[in-house]
């Protein structure tokens, strides 16, 4: 079956290995007394190198998935394996490991380190991998100078719009070479000329090679992705 | 990550607020400023004492009259009455005994002019200039023929003489000892010295003052010198042998008198300053204490703030050490950049104290390191807890965090 949707999804390679495979996952919440149940028993696998959008309205399950997707959070129930990894059964400190070295964030509030500049937001997770000062140092700056900021390098977040944030953003979500890009409404936050910039960016970012999942409520955001998943109350539609 | 990325990230984030780093760090820099200036004022006056001490001469024994508990607190007043002349002249018999100045003192109120003054008065013999290791200023020393006759003459210590307005220009004035007419003959030098002040004191012929008490025969003191060269304890242990067997004393008696040699003088001394330097020390303490606590409340409040920070970092790979790290090296850097500063405050404050006090710059290294290494610990003990709130922040939570 998943080899059948694969193969049917343009600019794929059919043969590529399941970075994600999420089997029968379910997330439930427990609010009081109440079980509240976010994700219900959702099944899906992105290929290696593929770029996905994860799409649904507000309260379909999209914070939940990516909190899952991007190993912050476990499944109640169901197996999620990334990369071959069975998340599930990781420690706090293994599941930073997997995020440290394979993951790369992109959140719609650019989440940048206040105060800091883009030169030393883009080598923080290198920190995190103890790469020394002087390498975290060249591969920051290159990363920059992928997202075309070479020369805002020294500027802080708050002096930087809010397009260049999200590109400083990204070049920290690539620093680290990881397998799987995740960007959660990169676009959200910015005018559509910004906006387009972003997903320009990440479309290029997929054709080097690189597995980017997107997540987004804009149907036209979507449309640039490889495969669009539809979330609805939890489920993937059909 | 390691230690000099902490502390290069920690140095960032307190440089990115000076005003409030350093009011975080005030207590801190208090304390151990007041510590370390505390510490230096008690070695300061200890050392001053130790010097007026051996100002009085190393040779010298002091017997006092009296039963003690330890040896060094005199019993109470009457019930001395046991130390005469003839012990005096037995002591001075001895070998080693260079010479003896048996004395007798009370407090009496001394007046010159309007000026009058309740002090010491000693009554000894010529031989007790030489004992003391005094000098006469102004004037001159008592006779022996002033304390064969009982003359009623007075030599003042320096600080009598300038409390009663009593100069070079008054030797040979009358004043009142007791509401008796005494001719003043001498002004002795100032010896100086904080604690044992033997400065302030009036001193007239033994015979003189005995009649006055109507004490005849019984000593309050016998000031000792010994010969050059003789062991202090040696002669003490033998004027005390000596005295017991004068005084018929069965060994099973506590002595009805005490031996008290420069050492040990040196010894109560150094105990009593160093008892007060203690007390002082641990008032700085407490303030160092509450030092940390202002820390603790500044992490808190800072871990608070920084809640998405920390969902960041975590996103990104941060691990719980790595966040548990970086917050106590946080507070740690803190407080001994705190200590360093205080430091510096309390070495600046001991060397003007020193300086106007007169002992000059007191400088102890092991105040320093201890100061350091407590500030430190002070930033351990009292930033794990934040820490360890920081660290165990759900990613998820504290990256939705407003």
């Amino acid at each position: 079956m998943s080899a059948g949707s694969l193969a049917s999804t343009a600019g794929t390679v059919p043969t590529a290995p399941q970075i994600v495979s999420l089997q029968n996952v379910s997330r439930t919440y427990r609010i009081g007394v109440v079980d509240v149940p976010a994700l219900v028993d959702v099944s899906l696998e992105v290929a290696d190198g593929e770029f996905v959008a994860i799409v649904g309205p507000s309260g379909s399950g999209k914070t939940t998935m990516m909190n899952i997707l991007g190993c912050l959070d476990r499944p109640t129930s169901g197996r999620y394996l990334f990369d071959s990894v069975p998340i599930g059964e990781l420690s706090d400190d293994q599941l930073a490991l997997v995020r440290s070295r394979s993951i790369g964030f992109v959140f719609q509030n650019y989440s940048l380190l206040p105060r800091t500049t883009a030169l030393d937001n883009v080598a923080a997770p290198l920190l995190y991998q103890g790469i020394p000062r002087a390498e975290r140092r060249r591969r920051a700056l290159a990363a920059l100078e992928r997202v075309q900021l070479a020369d805002r390098v020294h500027h802080q977040p708050s002096e930087l719009s809010g397009g260049q944030q999200q590109r400083v953003a990204i070049a920290r979500a690539i620093v680290t070479e990881p397998r799987m890009l995740l960007a959660d409404e990169p676009t959200g936050n910015l005018d559509s000329h910004s906006g387009a910039e972003v997903m320009d960016l990440l479309r290029e970012l997929n054709a080097t090679g690189r597995t980017v999942v997107l997540i987004t409520h804009e149907e036209a955001v979507a449309d640039s992705a490889d495969r669009k998943i539809s979330l609805r109350d939890g489920q993937v539609a059909a | 990550m390691n230690l000099r990325e902490l502390v290069r990230l920690s140095l960032q984030r307190i440089s990115a607020n000076p005003l409030r780093s350093a009011l975080t760090m005030l207590g801190v820099i208090i304390g151990v400023a007041s510590v370390v200036a505390v510490v230096a004022i008690g070695q300061g006056t200890g050392r001053r004492i130790s010097t007026s001490i051996s100002s009085l001469g190393t040779n010298l024994l002091t017997i006092n009259a009296g039963r003690s508990a330890n040896g060094l607190v005199r019993g109470a007043a009457g019930s001395a009455t046991t130390l005469t002349l003839d012990d005096a002249s037995a002591v001075a018999a001895l070998d080693s005994v260079a010479a003896v100045a048996p004395g007798v003192s009370t407090q009496q109120v001394v007046a010159a002019g309007r000026q009058n003054e309740t002090v010491s008065v000693v009554g000894t013999t010529p031989a007790y200039l030489g004992i003391r290791a005094d000098q006469v200023w102004q004037g001159s020393f008592l006779t022996s023929v002033s304390d064969e006759f009982g003359l009623r003459v007075a030599v003042l210590g320096s600080t009598t003489a300038t409390n009663l307005r009593l100069d070079a220009s008054a030797i040979g004035s009358q004043i009142r000892i007791g509401g008796l007419p005494f001719r003043l003959i001498g002004i002795l030098q100032p010896k100086g010295g904080a604690g044992v002040s033997t400065d302030d004191v009036v001193i007239v012929p033994l015979s003189t003052l005995q009649h006055l008490l109507s004490a005849s025969g019984s000593l309050s003191s016998v000031s000792v010198s010994m010969v050059d060269g003789a062991n202090s304890s040696a002669t003490s242990s033998l004027i005390t042998a000596l005295l017991r067997v004068r005084h018929r004393l069965s060994s099973t008696q506590t002595s009805d008198f005490s031996v008290l040699t420069q050492d040990q003088l040196l010894q109560v001394a150094s105990t009593v300053s160093n008892t007060l330097t203690l007390l002082l020390v641990g008032i700085g303490s407490i303030s160092l204490l509450v030092g940390g606590i202002g820390i603790m409340n500044i992490m808190l409040v800072s871990v608070r703030e920084r809640t998405r920070e920390i969902g960041i970092r975590k996103a990104i790979g941060a691990r719980r050490r790595d966040v548990l790290a970086q917050f106590l090296v946080e507070a740690v850097v803190l407080s001994v950049l705190g200590g360093v500063l205080g430091l510096g405050i309390g070495a600046l404050a001991s060397l003007v104290i020193g300086q106007v006090a007169g002992w000059g710059f007191v400088f102890s290294l092991p105040t320093f390191v201890i100061a350091l290494v407590f500030s430190a610990l002070v930033g351990v003990v009292f930033g794990v807890w934040p820490a360890r709130q920081a660290a165990s922040l759900d990613p998820i939570v504290a990256l939705r965090y407003e």
